[in-house]
């Protein structure tokens, strides 16, 4: 697998976003949730959003996944505009290119670890073999494939979300979007969350986009943006890139 | 493919047994109530079906064979001259007032009196040939077993109908009544106890034929003649229908029975659907989370359709297992039970109509899977 951190700096965002603004209302009153905010992201990189509850990181990722309108601005994923997708191309477009990762794990309780990963991939029209070829693989990465036959109901927290992580994973999308996905985990599982999700940005050159407010994170990712009230405060790139992540989790 | 929907369903059938049961058990209820119509009406037209007569001549506007006039015995005559005819017997119906040795008041019967040679066509197919020559005795008659108590009597006993002592030769089955109880007796024994002097010949004339499927044009052509007063034919299956017909519909018994049928598929659909729906919304977010992966919400829909799918069948399978169950144990206690294919197939189609309107409403519960709503 190429890394693709040096080539995506010289081509166009992966994902690019300019000045967009949503509002909710709550009865009569309107609430400014993002306001005018503009951000690119390259490909290869996992980048954090960081801040405190309510500053509207969440909505940005439902906003740059195009699983949320927004009210004015735009929105550019992999060369497409997200805000003149209809719900079925946006469907579509999903499918094709993204990953979700997110606070609880979603799955279903009746199926194993394999049969959660291989689902989704049996609606993006694979053959049987090779949906269960990258269903394994992708457990395998998220080095789950001792686990694979069992249900979510026999699996620990940390093995529930890498499993929701290889569901993701096996996808092989460009776009790999994260909401909190270490919040209900502990220490030790939060750590290999963040080091197989950074690890997928550096060996399949996906772009990762990852939510959270757990400063544990921080020095995990290639690139902190701090948000606030709707806005980005800040956009760091922390010193010490995680180094130790081409180890494999137990 | 995964197979998300049965492996749900497995795995979280508590979840779901609700629905398997009401479905079950609307099913169970539609198909006994079909079975118990079919058996109890389907008795109105026992005179005819359980006989061998392939065509029926009887007074002109009969809307059931318990409705009969007199008509001329000379029709027996012109209904012979046709080629076609193999055989022709009178068949004589009275109404009688049943007094038994007991105390049990007067019974309205039936009397059916038949031509108790041994080729004899009426109650061919329900009365053993060793009955029907016991009936050739004078006011020998024989009666159902399910009826001796409301007859108060036992075999060998005498009782009086119209005032005319007969006597209880032996014992049959299957020809229960509807609205009263059926006498057999010769056709002599027949016209002794018809009080009414009016009547002189017989109230039908039924016919065999050489080749039972012509049934439906021999009738046509029999019809019309008045040389010999008014009669006309049907052929013996029509008879039936209509005799069925009158009873279900010009008695407001199948209005009853429609009515239930809608009572029972809307309780059925109501907790199927409520069931199903709680199903969706335990799965809500794993099945938004699959939205935001891209899967359709069409693909998501058919997930919900098939778990109501496979409730409606597994619910039809136990409704069938204890409907058959029930249904040999009617039979056993003389309950008239009758289930055609027509009426099953009836049965099955509404089951899973009523399975398949739960599973549309069970999938609006889909709205709520939003994938946007994972992300607050």
């Amino acid at each position: 697998m190429p890394t693709a951190t040096a080539a995506a700096q010289t081509r166009a965002p992966a994902l690019l976003a300019e000045g967009i603004s949503k509002a909710f209302m709550s009865g009569h009153q309107r609430t400014q949730v993002l306001d005018g905010l503009t951000l690119s992201l390259d490909a290869g990189e996992l980048t954090l959003i960081s801040g405190p509850s309510g500053c509207g990181k969440s909505t940005l990722l439902a906003i740059l996944s195009g699983l949320q309108k927004v009210d004015s601005g735009r929105v550019r994923a992999l060369g497409s505009e997200l805000g003149q997708l209809d719900l079925r191309a946006l469907e579509r477009f999903r499918l094709q290119h993204t990953g979700f990762v997110f606070q609880g794990f979603n799955l279903f309780p009746a199926l194993s670890a394999f049969e959660q990963v291989e689902l989704p991939l049996n609606h993006m029209g694979l053959s049987r073999n090779e949906a269960r070829r990258r269903a394994q693989q992708s457990l395998e990465e998220v080095g789950l494939a001792h686990r694979m036959r069992l249900r979510p109901s026999e699996l620990s927290g940390g093995e529930k979300q890498r499993v929701a992580i290889a569901r993701a994973l096996a996808k092989e999308p460009e776009l790999l979007f994260a909401d909190e996905p270490t919040s209900a985990l502990d220490a030790a599982n939060g750590q290999m969350i963040i080091d197989i999700l950074h690890r997928i940005a550096r060996t399949h050159g996906t772009t990762v986009l990852c939510v959270s407010h757990d400063p544990r994170l921080v020095v995990h990712a290639d690139r902190v943006l701090a948000m606030e009230d709707g806005r980005i405060l800040s956009d760091q790139r922390p010193p010490t890139p995680a180094a130790q992540d081409n180890g494999i989790p137990s | 493919m995964v197979a998300l929907a049965r492996k749900t369903l497995i795995y979280e059938w508590r979840r779901f047994l609700p629905a398997m049961l009401a479905v079950g058990f609307a099913g169970l209820l539609q198909l006994l109530q079909i079975a118990l119509v079919l058996g109890i009406f389907g008795s109105t037209s026992l005179y005819i079906t359980g006989s061998s007569a392939d065509v029926w001549i009887g007074y002109p506007g009969t809307q059931s064979v318990g409705s009969g006039r007199n008509i001329d015995a000379d029709v027996e005559s012109r209904i012979l001259m046709d080629p076609a005819i193999q055989r022709v017997e009178p068949y004589i119906w009275v109404d009688g007032d049943w007094r038994g040795p007991r105390d049990t008041g007067g019974v309205s019967v039936f009397v059916s009196g038949i031509d108790t040679s041994p080729d004899g066509l009426m109650f061919s197919k329900a009365l053993p040939a060793n009955l029907r020559a016991r009936l050739a005795e004078p006011d020998a008659v024989v009666v159902d077993r399910s009826v001796l108590d409301q007859l108060g009597v036992g075999i060998g006993q005498t009782a009086t109908i119209n005032g005319h002592q007969v006597r209880v030769v032996g014992i049959s089955s299957g020809l229960r009544a509807l609205g009263g109880v059926n006498v057999l007796c010769s056709l002599d024994t027949a016209r002794q106890l018809d009080e009414d002097p009016a009547d002189s010949g017989p109230t039908y004339l039924v016919a065999k034929l050489h080749d039972p499927s012509q049934a439906d044009a021999v009738a046509i052509r029999l019809r019309g003649g008045t040389a010999f007063g008014p009669y006309t034919t049907w052929s013996a299956k029509d008879f039936a229908k209509i005799s069925v017909r009158y009873w279900l519909f010009d008695t407001g018994a199948g209005a009853g029975v429609l009515f239930l049928a809608g009572i029972v598929f809307l309780v059925g659909a109501v907790i199927t659907s409520q069931t199903l729906i709680a199903a969706v919304n335990g799965s809500v977010r794993e099945y938004a989370t699959l939205n935001a992966l891209g899967v359709g919400v069409g693909a998501l829909r058919k997930v919900v359709l098939e778990q109501a799918f496979w409730v409606g069948a597994l619910g039809l399978l136990g409704a069938g297992l204890l409907g058959i169950v029930l249904m040999m144990l009617a039979r056993s206690q003389d309950v008239p039970v009758v289930l055609t294919v027509p009426a099953a197939v009836a049965c099955i189609l509404l089951v899973m109509g009523l399975a398949a309107v739960s599973g549309l409403a069970a999938m609006r519960a889909l709205r709520r899977a939003d994938p946007a709503t994972l992300l607050r």
